[in-house]
Formats: structure tokens, sequence, C-alpha cells
């Protein structure tokens, strides 16, 4: 029931989809229904943390296999100044 | 150039007689029309090399139309074969620097136009197409090439939708290979911005059409497979004519995405235009703006999508502390003696001891009922269901409250209820019918109430509870059949 249960995005998606079936399914002692939604906000946290942590960026990689940040009048078309 | 010659007629003499029969007749006509005024002997090399003038200003540009056959691919690259259509045979020949240029492989059986120069082979006297171009005759070369390809691909399994693989559900970084020119990679830098605004891409620029396109495609998606983190990559580019779009025809292109450790989305010109990348991708996008929303849903959608599951499960997990609440109301509600006070009421005979027992339920009951009661109190307080919700979501907080509120509400009822019924039950204690005349006549340790005379000798002390105190007696005499008559009588 720690963070490194979670494997990734999509295991915690899917995970929560089926804490969220076993909870509709009722029939569950209290104290397991609880863990289990426990478990299901601890999985949408990870969630909502995955989705803001791809940085913006807009990187090119050369011919030479360099990833350099793309020239800034490419990139210009919404601010990419983060 | 003769030098070229050398190599292949040289290694295939059997075949050289037949083209000469025209040629001699022509010869022969030539010579009939031209008046032998004076005998102009040329040597053989003299008439070659007139000849060979004639026909190289002459044909130094032509188109000329047939089926191939006899296609030899020399192991110098270069490519031989016959034109022949049903009555004459045309020897051609093809530079490996210009096959290299063809879209289509020829083969014997196709019918092709081909464009080139007729050059004489002097030290033969043979003659020959060098062409510069092949194609296939009404197919359009590319298309052939086209066709070929697929069938190829398609055969060994390039195909098979079993070979495509699911896209990431949310790509760490966003791979693509296209030009930095077109508008196809500002469409998808645009779009991806707008719907996932901190979405990390790596471009890697490439040609996207000409000769060295192809090569160049495939070696950036080789390059941008090896980026950590990339675990998704758009391949394509904005429309054009089907020449425009050839690269992603070509088989090195095709094998580059074949080969891709992740998944590839191809985005390649319009709707209507299908290349061979299209068909090894995983995921064939219609335009390069397709793919950018393809490529990883609204960032919006990803929330929202996960509130909803969470919701789901909190009303899920709500209910299930509300099934709770219920069952302490059911407990309550299923009353062991409910049905008891009334049924006591009427057997007078078993009164007093009913009484006793009755109360001695009735109490323990009414402690079970505290005890349980209490328990589930303390699983609510262990549970701390308000705590814990809250402590977890404040949005849910409120209905916590008011949840772990019903619940109280309902032990409270619960309670109330008890008493009531407890208080009922004292109302209608059995003693009452002792106010009626009835008394109860007991063992002397008072155990056991007395129904009949067995078990009672002359001497013997009994106790007789009456509505108001209590006698101590003593048995005088016992008479089996003196009938206890019932006066109230119908009451059983």
């Amino acid at each position: 029931m720690t963070d490194t249960s979670i494997k990734d995005f999509e295991a915690a998606i899917a995970e929560l989809e089926s804490i969220v079936k076993k909870l509709e399914e009722g029939d569950l002692p209290l104290e397991q229904s609880l863990t289990l939604y426990e478990r299901g906000v601890q999985l949408s946290r990870f969630c909502h943390s995955r989705l803001e942590e791809a940085e913006r960026r807009l990187e090119i990689l050369n011919e030479r296999g360099e990833l350099k940040p793309a020239p800034a009048s490419f990139a210009a078309d919404p601010p990419p100044r983060s | 150039m003769s030098d070229l010659f050398d190599l292949p007629f040289e290694d295939e003499p059997p075949e050289l007689p037949e083209p000469q029969e025209p040629a001699s007749a022509a010869v022969r006509a030539a010579g009939a029309v031209d008046p032998p005024v004076v005998r102009r002997i040329h040597t053989v090399t003299e008439l070659t090399v007139r000849i060979r003038d004639l026909l190289e200003n002459d044909l130094s540009e032509i188109w000329v139309e047939g089926e191939l056959s006899n296609c030899r691919l020399w192991n110098t690259g270069h490519l031989y074969f016959t034109l022949k259509d049903s009555a004459t045979q045309l020897r051609g020949f093809m530079f490996r620097s210009t096959l290299r240029y063809l879209k289509f492989k020829p083969e014997d059986g196709q019918r092709v136009v081909a464009r080139g120069k007729i050059t004489v082979y002097e030290p033969k006297g043979e003659y020959q197409l060098v062409c510069e171009h092949l194609e296939p005759h009404g197919l359009g070369a590319l298309q052939l090439a086209f066709d070929q390809l697929k069938k190829r691909l398609h055969d060994e399994g390039l195909f098979d939708p079993a070979r495509k693989r699911p896209l990431p559900a949310l790509p760490r970084k966003i791979g693509i290979v296209t030009s930095l020119d077109g508008a196809a990679i500002r469409d998808i830098i645009k779009i991806l911005r707008r719907r996932y605004p901190n979405a990390h891409l790596v471009v890697r620029p490439t040609r996207v059409q000409g000769d060295e396109a192809a090569l160049d495609i495939a070696q950036g998606l080789r390059q941008i497979a090896r980026v950590p983190g990339v675990d998704v990559v758009i391949v394509g580019r904005g429309g054009g004519s089907m020449e425009d779009l050839w690269a992603f025809n070509e088989e090195r292109v095709a094998r580059a995405i074949a080969r891709m450790p992740m998944p590839v989305i191809s985005a390649i010109g319009h709707e209507t235009d299908t290349t061979i990348a299209d068909f090894v991708a995983d995921v064939r996008a219609p335009t390069p703006s397709a793919a950018a929303e393809i490529v990883v849903s609204r960032k919006d959608e990803f929330y929202a999508q996960i509130d909803r599951l969470r919701d789901r499960a909190h009303g899920a997990a709500q209910r299930c502390v509300q099934a709770l609440g219920r069952r302490v109301h059911v407990v309550s509600g299923r009353s062991a003696f409910a049905g008891f006070p009334g049924r006591v009421a009427m057997r007078g005979r078993h009164a007093a001891e009913l009484t006793h027992a009755l109360l001695r339920i009735g109490r323990g009951a009414v402690a079970g009922r505290a005890r349980r009661i209490q328990q589930l109190d303390v699983q609510l307080a262990t549970f701390d269901v308000g705590r814990r919700l809250a402590g977890i979501h404040t949005r849910f907080v409120a209905a916590e409250g008011r949840l772990t509120g019903a619940v109280r509400r309902r032990q409270d009822r619960a309670k109330a209820q008890l008493q009531q019924i407890v208080g009922r039950l004292e109302s209608l204690s059995p003693l009452a019918v002792l106010g009626r005349g009835y008394a109860v006549c007991w063992t002397e340790d008072r155990t056991r109430v007395l129904r009949d005379t067995a078990g009672v000798e002359p001497g013997d002390s009994v106790k007789v509870t009456l509505a108001r105190g209590e006698l101590d007696c003593e048995v005088r005499a016992t008479s089996a059949t003196t009938e206890v008559t019932d006066r109230d009588g119908g009451h059983e």
C-alpha cells in the first residue's frame, strides 16, 4: 500500500478502475472498503502528479543524435518560455 | 562507352544472330535505292561507324513500348533485357546508376515504356537501346512499385494486426520525425500544446521528399528510438503528390518503422493518401493534426477521467458506511422480545417465573444491545469515518459529517426504541396478574413454581407470592386429586 506499489500511469488507472468496480459491487466489510477507497485516492493522486510531471519542452534531435532545445522562433507558436 | 559493352554480350553469344535479319534487309533496301554510279567500297568499320552515326544522331531520345523479357541483372548492377513485341525484339541495357531510380522492379512479361537512345556496339555490329527510364505501361511505375512492395511486406507479416502495439496512455516524451519546414510539424506542435500544454516533444528533422528522404527518415526513426523516455513516435509529412509522398513507400522506411521498439503513428499526407508506412505503423493517423490528437488525450480529459473514478470510489465507500448505518437500525428493529410481552400476559400461571426469566432475558438483551451499540460506536470511532475521509479529501468532509450524523441518529433512535420496549415489557409484567387475586406458590427456595402436589410432602415449607407481599407457609397435607381450576378460564 505504499507509493512504490504503483507501476505507472496506466497501471494506476487500471487499478483505480478495478477498485471502483469492487467498491460498487459492494458486499465488502467496511474496513476493506475504506482500505480500498484510500488506495483509490492514493492512485488518483499519483495520476494527478504524473499529469503534471512532464516537462514542457521542445527538443530537436540532430543527425548526429544530439538533443538541442528548439530555436525559439520555431517553438514560438504558443509561448515556450517555461 | 565501348568497354561497358564488352562485358555482357560476349557472355551471351547464342542470341546474336537473330536481330541481324532486319538490319541486313535494311542494308539491301538501301543498296537498291542508291544508284551505284561510283562504286564506293566501305570497310566494315567505316560502315559501322556510319551506321552508328546515323542511329545515334537520329535516335538519341526515343520512347519505345514493349514487353520485357530476358531481364538479367549483372553482378555489376547493370540490367540487360530484351524488349519485344509480336514480331521483333530490341536489346536493351540500363546502367546501375539509372536503375537505382526505378521505383519498381523490372521483371519478364511486364509491359513497359522505355526512354533512352540507340547505340551501336561496333565490335559486334549490334545496336541496342540504352535505357534511361523505364516505367510500366498503363499502370504508373510508382503504383506498380507500391503494389509490389505492399505484397511483399504483407506476405512477410509486417502488416499483421497482431503486430500493432497499443499507444501509451500518457507518453513521457513524444517523438516526431518529420520536416521542420512544412505545416505538418507546426500543426502537430500547436495541437499538442493546446491539448497537453506540458508535453515533452522531441523532433528529429528529416527530409520528407526527394531521393535522400527515405534514408533520412529511416535513420531519424532509429535515432529517436534511442532517446530515453520517448515512448511513442509520430512519423509523417503534410500532403503532396504521390511522388512527394514517395519516401513513405520505400522499403527502408517501412522496415525502420517495423523495427521501432515503441509504437509508431504514421501521419502522411491527407486522409486519402495511403502509404506503405501507414500499413506498417502501429496506428495510422489520417493527417499530422490527427496524429497530434491521437498521441495523447486532452489533459483535462485525463483529469476528468481520474476524478470520475475517484468520485465513484468515494460514492461507493460512502454507501458502504451507510449500509453499516442501516445494519445498526435493523438490529434495533429486530426485537427478540417484540412478541414476548403479549404472550407473557396470557400465561397467568407462569407469570412470576416468566417474569423473572423475562426480566433476566430482557435485561440481558438490553445489556447485549447496549454492548452491541457500544461496539458499533467503538467501530465507528475506530474507523473514524469522518476524519479519515476528510483527511483524504476535503471535498468529502461535509458529506461525511452528514453521514456520521445519520449513523448516530439511528443509534439514538435504536436506544430510545429499546428503552420503550423495556418499559412496555415491565408494564405488561405478569406480576400485574397477581393484582387480580392470583398467587404464585413456590418451593421454599423459590427456584420452582409449584403446579401440582408431586414432590411436595406435608411439613414442607413453601412460599406464596401475592400481589403485595409474600407468605411463608407450611404444607399440612397434599391431595393429588384436588383440581386446581383455572378460575379465570379461557386465557390459555
